[in-house]
């Protein structure tokens, strides 16, 4: 338990946070009122879907595998979601129970496949995604259909005081705290940090990465959820680009491709500055056409700066 | 599962996809069709062996940058081949894409980033300054009449590309199964650290094979060109995805060190004439991403019974 501890302790957030507070600085300067609370709302509430479906992979990650799928589940899941029959009995309730069931039995999927198929996570969940993706164009040839628009105007609200996208994305980082102070959470550090050592000392090393794919699949039905309850409609591309931004973002938040180390904490940061970055961009004024070059640009030398620090953390 | 079983099992769903094909669309398994499926297996090939070269030299090795490269080849070779004729057009092309596969190969041998990420992060940056390039710049895209015969059209019928393929996937068989280069790849895949113990500078020939598979990867793209007439932005991306699933079903292990580039191409070959089916029974986009999926899926579960009851 000690050495899983100072594990988590050495998960050193600093790099990240300096990068978020460069991009912030950045952006309060381009944009007036950005600290004001219209502007903050609006950004949490367009953040939202890319925290969490980055705190999903940072999840999988910290158990030392990947998952490649998540981008097509958003989009299947919000797809589902659709495809609901707008006179569903319970409406916006029942929507979220049938999206998180599905969300659950894509995440069963997955954690089969690798925990128990022993199938390797890159290249299994990349399969996987193709099928999420088809499945969704399946169901949406076209984009359309209608989100029950309950939950839009949820999405929109305040909740004692708070924004609800806010109160969304900390409700998901309690799950991980919470886990984390039982021993599933830990389990599942501890076999990404060392699968052998762990299995050693009586850890279920197969339930563990069972788990960490239920737990990042709650996240990505989350994910599903609030991206829906914006666009409200569905959409078979709607999650593409999330797969990789994910992946981008666990690692700017410093956490390690190679498990065990960092923490979900790490994700939301490097999923904030991936975000504002791009709110940068557009503040700017730079011409269309250059933003997206600009945009790969900054993200290469982000993680070309986290990398390059890590190395030097474990030469030192 | 062993490289020769594999093979048999690939040809065997080849020909019963034919058979089938044959019985669905009568005509399927005329000569024109069958030279016309090998000329469209001939770039999946070839993209495939932009993936069998990076996956075996090990370290999660994949390319998610093929289809920007292949793009910038294109594009690339498109707008100076009014200038500078045919030959040299290519030679551009994949000289470009080396140095883009350079750039990869220097991030992930020399700095230590994962091949998915930097490979990515390049593939980004490479797919917006195209658009910064095609938008300022304006270049022309049509591809020359030399480069539609190579591409398009055939001799004594067999299609150009498939000569092309036959001689490049000759000479990439010999590189990565008989030469010393090959060996060094494959002992670096398998093992990184007992290679470089035994004197082979691992991060020299890990930053060579995405070299190479950037150089393919543009050239193929600039032939790609030459097949649709025009060079395009978005032109090498249908392969990113389609390029990794026909390595991993050809029998190359993410986990490196083996090449079989001769699986590789029966599962272009199976999955070229797969996509024909599907598309004579009216099978959509949905169904060919879900079957794709599935097929890989089937693929690794059969790997590992057979790595289980082996071991």
């Amino acid at each position: 338990m000690r050495a899983i501890r100072s594990a988590l302790g050495r998960a050193s957030l600093l790099p990240a946070l300096a990068m978020l507070a460069v991009v912030v600085a950045l952006n309060a300067w381009l944009q007036p009122h950005f600290f004001g609370r219209p502007s903050l709302e609006s950004n949490i509430a367009t953040f939202a879907p890319t925290i969490l479906v980055c705190v999903a992979q940072a999840v999988v990650v910290l158990n030392r595998q990947l998952d490649l799928s998540v981008g097509a589940g958003v989009s299947l899941i919000n797809c589902a979601l659709a495809a609901l029959p707008a006179d569903l009995p319970g409406g916006g309730w029942s929507a979220c129970v049938i999206g998180l069931a599905l969300a659950l039995a894509l995440g069963a999927v997955n954690g089969a496949l690798v925990a128990f198929l022993e199938l390797p996570s890159l290249i299994a969940t990349f399969a996987t995604g193709a099928v999420w993706f088809g499945l969704a164009l399946a169901l949406m040839p076209q984009p359309g259909g209608a989100i029950a628009p309950g939950l839009g105007d949820l999405y929109g609200a305040d909740w004692i005081g708070l924004p609800v996208p806010l109160l969304i994305v900390a409700a998901a980082m309690a799950v991980w705290v919470a886990l984390g102070r039982h021993r599933i959470g830990r389990w599942i550090v501890a076999v990404g940090s060392s699968p052998g050592a762990a299995y050693q000392a009586g850890v279920p090393v197969r339930w563990a990465t069972f788990g960490a794919y239920l737990t990042a699949w709650v996240l990505v039905f989350l994910s599903a959820l609030t991206i829906s309850a914006q666009t409200l409609s569905g959409d078979a591309r709607l999650g593409q680009t999330y797969t990789l931004t994910s992946v981008a973002a666990v690692v700017i938040g410093g956490v390690s491709l190679g498990g065990g180390r960092g923490s979900p904490w790490g994700a939301l940061l490097g999923a904030l500055v991936l975000g504002i970055i791009a709110n940068v961009i557009y503040f700017a004024g730079i011409p269309s056409i250059w933003q997206e070059f600009f945009k790969g640009l900054v993200i290469m030398a982000a993680l070309g700066f986290m990398v390059s620090g890590q190395r030097r953390r474990v030469a030192a | 599962m062993t490289g020769s079983r594999r093979l048999l099992l690939l040809i065997g769903l080849t020909v019963a996809l034919l058979l089938a094909g044959q019985v669905l669309l009568p005509g399927f398994l005329g000569p024109g069709q069958i030279a016309n499926q090998l000329k469209i297996a001939a770039f999946l090939g070839l993209f495939g062996l932009c993936q069998t070269i990076v996956m075996a030299a090990g370290g999660q090795g994949l390319d998610l940058s093929v289809g920007a490269t292949a793009t910038f080849g294109g594009i690339l070779g498109a707008a100076l081949l009014p200038d500078v004729g045919n030959v040299f057009a290519g030679v551009a092309a994949l000289a470009a894409g080396l140095l883009v596969g350079l750039v990869n190969g220097f991030g992930i041998a020399v700095l230590g980033v994962p091949p998915l990420v930097a490979t990515l992060a390049v593939a980004s940056v490479l797919d917006g300054a195209l658009i910064v390039g095609v938008s300022v710049l304006h270049p022309g895209n049509a591809a020359s009449a030399a480069l539609v015969a190579i591409a398009g059209r055939g001799s004594f019928g067999v299609p150009n590309i498939v000569l092309v393929w036959a001689a490049l996937g000759g000479v990439a068989l010999w590189l990565l199964l008989r030469s010393a280069w090959g060996r060094r790849l494959c002992a670096t895949g398998s093992n990184a650290t007992t290679a470089l113990l035994s004197g082979v500078d691992t991060t020299a020939v890990r930053a060579g094979a995405y070299a190479l598979s950037g150089g393919l990867a543009a050239l193929t793209g600039f032939l790609l060109t030459g097949y649709v007439g025009q060079a395009f932005l978005g032109l090498g991306n249908a392969y990113i995805l389609t390029s990794i699933v026909a390595a991993a079903i050809g029998g190359v292990a993410l986990a490196g060190g083996s090449a079989p580039y001769l699986g590789v191409v029966c599962a272009a070959i199976m999955m070229t004439v797969l996509v024909s089916v599907l598309t004579a029974i009216e099978v959509g986009e949905s169904g060919r991403q879900i079957v794709f999926g599935l097929i890989l899926l089937g693929f690794l579960v059969l790997d590992r019974r057979f790595a289980r009851s082996a071991g």
